[in-house]
C-alpha cells in the first residue's frame, strides 16, 4: 500500500451509489482528479487567469509563467529540453500530427514502411493505416503470439524489414502488458521510434534521452490532470525540420501574400490559443505524483494487479487476458462465459458500486487477436476492463470479485 | 433493469435464427461494443408475416430483440412504424402511448441509462433501416 493516506484527496470516493461506496476501477479511461490539483486549478482560474504569449499586463505575465513553468517541469520529467515539449489535446492529436507532419515533410515516403502492432488502441491504429491508404506507405503489424493478446520480443524479429519507423504503445490498455521500449530500439537502431505513452506516463518515469525515443505521446487527463490537455515530446532535429500540422497564429513569424515563416520551437506546432489551465493543471498533477512518488504508485499498481490476477484463478468460467507474470501492470481485461460485459459491468455499477470498462477500449484489431484464442462459448467482441491506480485498495478487488461471483449466481453460469 | 422478465426475454430461443424465404435481411451494428445483429423480415402485403435474428449482444440488447419481434408479428408497415415511434418516444423520455408498447414498457427506465440506449435501440435501429 502507499505509504500516503490519499483517500481524503479524492471526495468522490466517499460517494456512495445506491447505497454501495464507489469503487473506481475505470483509471485506465481517465483518473480521478484529487483536490489539492483541483484547487490549485480554481485559485489560477479566479486569480491569475488570461491569455498568453501576447499582452504585457501582469495577468498576461502571470498566465504566461505558469504555463511555461509547466513546460519546464514536464521537460525535466522527461529529460528533454523545453523547446521539445508540446502541448497539445491528447495523445490522438499528438500521433495525429506526427503522422501528418512526417508525410507533409517528406521524411515518410510512398513505399516507407511503417511498423506498428495489433495491440495498438487506435489512435495509434487509424492513423497510420488510412494516411496509408492516402500517401502509399505501407503498415506492417506485430501480430502477439503470447497468451491472450501478448507481445514476445521474438514477435518484432519475425519481421524481416527496415522500417522508417517504429510506433509502439509502450503500456497496452487492454492487456495491461508494460512493453520494454529499451530492446525495441535495439531491434530497430535506425527507425523514428514513436512511443504511445498514454497507459504508461501515469506511473512511470521515461528518460526519453536514455531510451532514444523520438516521439512520445501521451494524456494528462490519465494521470490526475484535466482532460483535453496533452504532451508530445519530440526529438529536437525533428522537430525542426518537420512541417506543422496545425496553422494558424501564434505558430507564425512573418506572413505576407506569398508564403508564411514559422515561430521558433516548441510554438510552431502549438497554433491558436493553448488550452491554457490545462496545461497550467497539468503541471499540478504532476508535481502530486512526484510528490507520491513514480516508483512507490507503479509499485501500489502492480501489488494490486498481482492480487487481482490471482483472485481471478480461482473464478471458473472467466478468461484473463494479456500476461499472467509481472510484466501485466493495472490493467485487468476479462469475460465471463455465457455473460455479455456490458451486463457484467451495468451490475458491477448497479449493485456493488464497482465501475469498470466494457467495450472493444478502441482496439477492435486486438479484439479479433483475443477471439482467436479464446476458449468461450461465443466471444462477445468485447471485453470488461478494470484498471488500478493509486486510490484503489486491496479491498476494492474483493468487492469486484465478489461482485463477479454473485452476477455469475444470478445467470446461472 | 434486470428484472425477471427481462432476464426471461434475454434467454429467450423462439425468435432467434434465419428465416430462409425472407423478403427483407437487414445487418445492423453497435459501434460502441461490437455487437451485431442480423434481421430477418417476411413480408406480405404490407403485414410482417414472420421475424427472426441472429447475432450477440447483452441482456438489454437481446430482450428487446426478441420483445421487438413479439411485438411486430402479424402487424401492418403502419403500425409498426407507430411502434417504432413511441418506442423512441419512451427512451427519450417524452410522452408515449403505452397501449401500443406492451410488455416493452418494462424496459422504461432505458432513458435513465444513456451507455445502454444503444444496446436497447439495435434491433430497433435495424428495423427501421429495414424500411428505408
Amino acid at each position: 500500500m502507499l505509504s500516503k493516506n490519499i483517500l481524503n484527496d479524492f471526495p468522490v470516493l466517499s460517494r456512495t451509489i445506491k447505497g454501495n461506496r464507489i469503487v473506481y476501477l475505470d483509471s485506465a479511461a481517465s483518473t480521478l482528479k484529487p483536490k489539492p490539483v483541483i484547487d490549485k486549478l480554481s485559485k489560477f482560474y479566479l486569480e491569475n487567469y488570461a491569455n498568453v504569449h501576447r499582452a504585457v499586463h501582469t495577468l498576461a505575465s502571470e498566465s504566461t509563467q505558469m504555463l511555461e513553468f509547466s513546460r519546464k517541469n514536464y521537460a525535466n520529467f522527461l529529460n528533454a529540453s523545453e523547446h521539445e515539449i508540446i502541448f497539445t489535446s491528447g495523445t490522438t492529436m499528438s500521433i495525429n500530427l506526427i503522422v501528418e507532419s512526417l508525410v507533409r515533410s517528406k521524411i515518410l515516403n510512398k513505399d516507407d514502411i511503417v511498423l506498428t502492432t495489433l495491440v495498438e488502441h487506435h489512435a495509434n491504429f487509424v492513423p497510420w493505416v488510412r494516411l496509408s491508404k492516402l500517401h502509399g506507405f505501407r503498415v506492417e503489424f506485430v501480430e502477439p503470439s503470447l497468451r491472450f493478446g501478448t507481445l514476445a520480443i521474438e514477435d518484432f524479429l519475425k519481421k524481416d524489414i527496415n522500417p522508417k519507423v517504429v510506433a509502439i504503445t509502450g503500456h497496452s490498455n487492454v492487456t495491461g502488458q508494460l512493453i520494454d521500449i529499451e530492446k525495441i530500439r535495439n531491434i530497430f537502431p535506425n527507425s523514428i521510434l514513436i512511443v504511445d505513452g498514454a497507459q504508461l506516463i501515469p506511473h512511470q518515469r521515461i528518460d526519453v534521452k536514455s531510451l532514444d525515443i523520438d516521439f512520445l505521446c501521451f494524456s494528462v487527463h490519465k494521470m490526475l490532470g484535466p482532460s483535453g490537455i496533452g504532451v508530445l515530446y519530440g526529438k529536437s532535429q525533428y522537430l525542426e525540420t518537420l512541417e506543422p500540422f496545425l496553422y494558424g497564429g501564434e505558430m507564425i513569424d512573418k506572413v505576407g501574400v506569398e508564403d508564411v515563416t514559422f515561430n521558433v520551437l516548441p510554438y510552431k506546432f502549438e497554433a491558436g490559443t493553448p488550452n491554457i489551465g490545462g496545461i497550467v493543471g497539468a503541471n499540478y498533477a504532476l508535481e502530486y505524483l512526484k510528490n507520491i512518488g513514480f516508483d512507490e504508485a507503479k509499485k501500489h499498481i502492480l501489488d494490486l494487479t498481482k492480487y487481482a490476477i490471482e483472485k481471478f484463478r480461482n473464478i471458473e468460467n472467466v478468461e484473463v487476458y494479456g500476461p499472467l507474470d509481472e510484466s501485466h501492470c493495472g490493467i485487468l481485461s476479462f469475460n465471463i462465459d455465457g455473460i455479455h460485459p456490458h451486463d457484467v459491468a451495468h451490475l458491477l455499477d448497479e449493485k456493488f458500486g464497482v465501475a469498470v470498462r466494457s467495450g472493444h477500449h478502441c482496439a477492435q484489431p486486438l479484439m479479433n487477436v483475443l477471439k482467436s484464442q479464446s476458449r468461450l462459448s461465443q466471444f462477445p467482441n468485447s471485453t470488461c476492463r478494470a484498471s488500478f491506480y493509486i486510490y484503489n485498495s486491496y479491498e476494492d478487488i474483493d468487492i469486484l470479485i465478489e461482485g463477479i461471483k454473485k452476477i455469475k449466481e444470478w445467470f446461472d453460469v | 433493469m434486470y428484472n425477471e422478465l427481462i432476464m426471461d426475454y434475454s434467454k429467450l430461443k423462439k425468435y432467434k435464427g434465419k428465416i430462409e424465404d425472407a423478403t427483407k435481411v437487414e445487418e445492423g451494428k453497435n459501434l460502441s461494443c461490437g455487437d451485431e445483429i442480423t434481421l430477418y423480415l417476411k413480408i406480405e402485403n404490407e403485414r410482417i408475416v414472420d421475424a427472426k435474428f441472429e447475432g450477440i449482444g447483452c441482456a438489454i440488447s437481446q430482450a428487446s430483440a426478441n420483445l421487438m419481434i413479439e411485438n411486430i408479428i402479424n402487424k401492418s408497415i403502419d403500425e409498426v412504424k407507430t411502434l417504432i415511434d413511441n418506442v423512441y418516444k419512451m427512451t427519450r423520455g417524452e410522452e408515449y402511448d403505452k397501449s401500443v408498447l406492451g410488455l416493452i414498457v418494462e424496459l422504461k427506465s432505458i432513458k435513465d441509462y444513456p451507455m445502454r440506449i444503444k444496446c436497447f435501440l439495435l434491433a430497433w435501429k435495424t428495423l427501421e433501416l429495414s424500411f428505408k
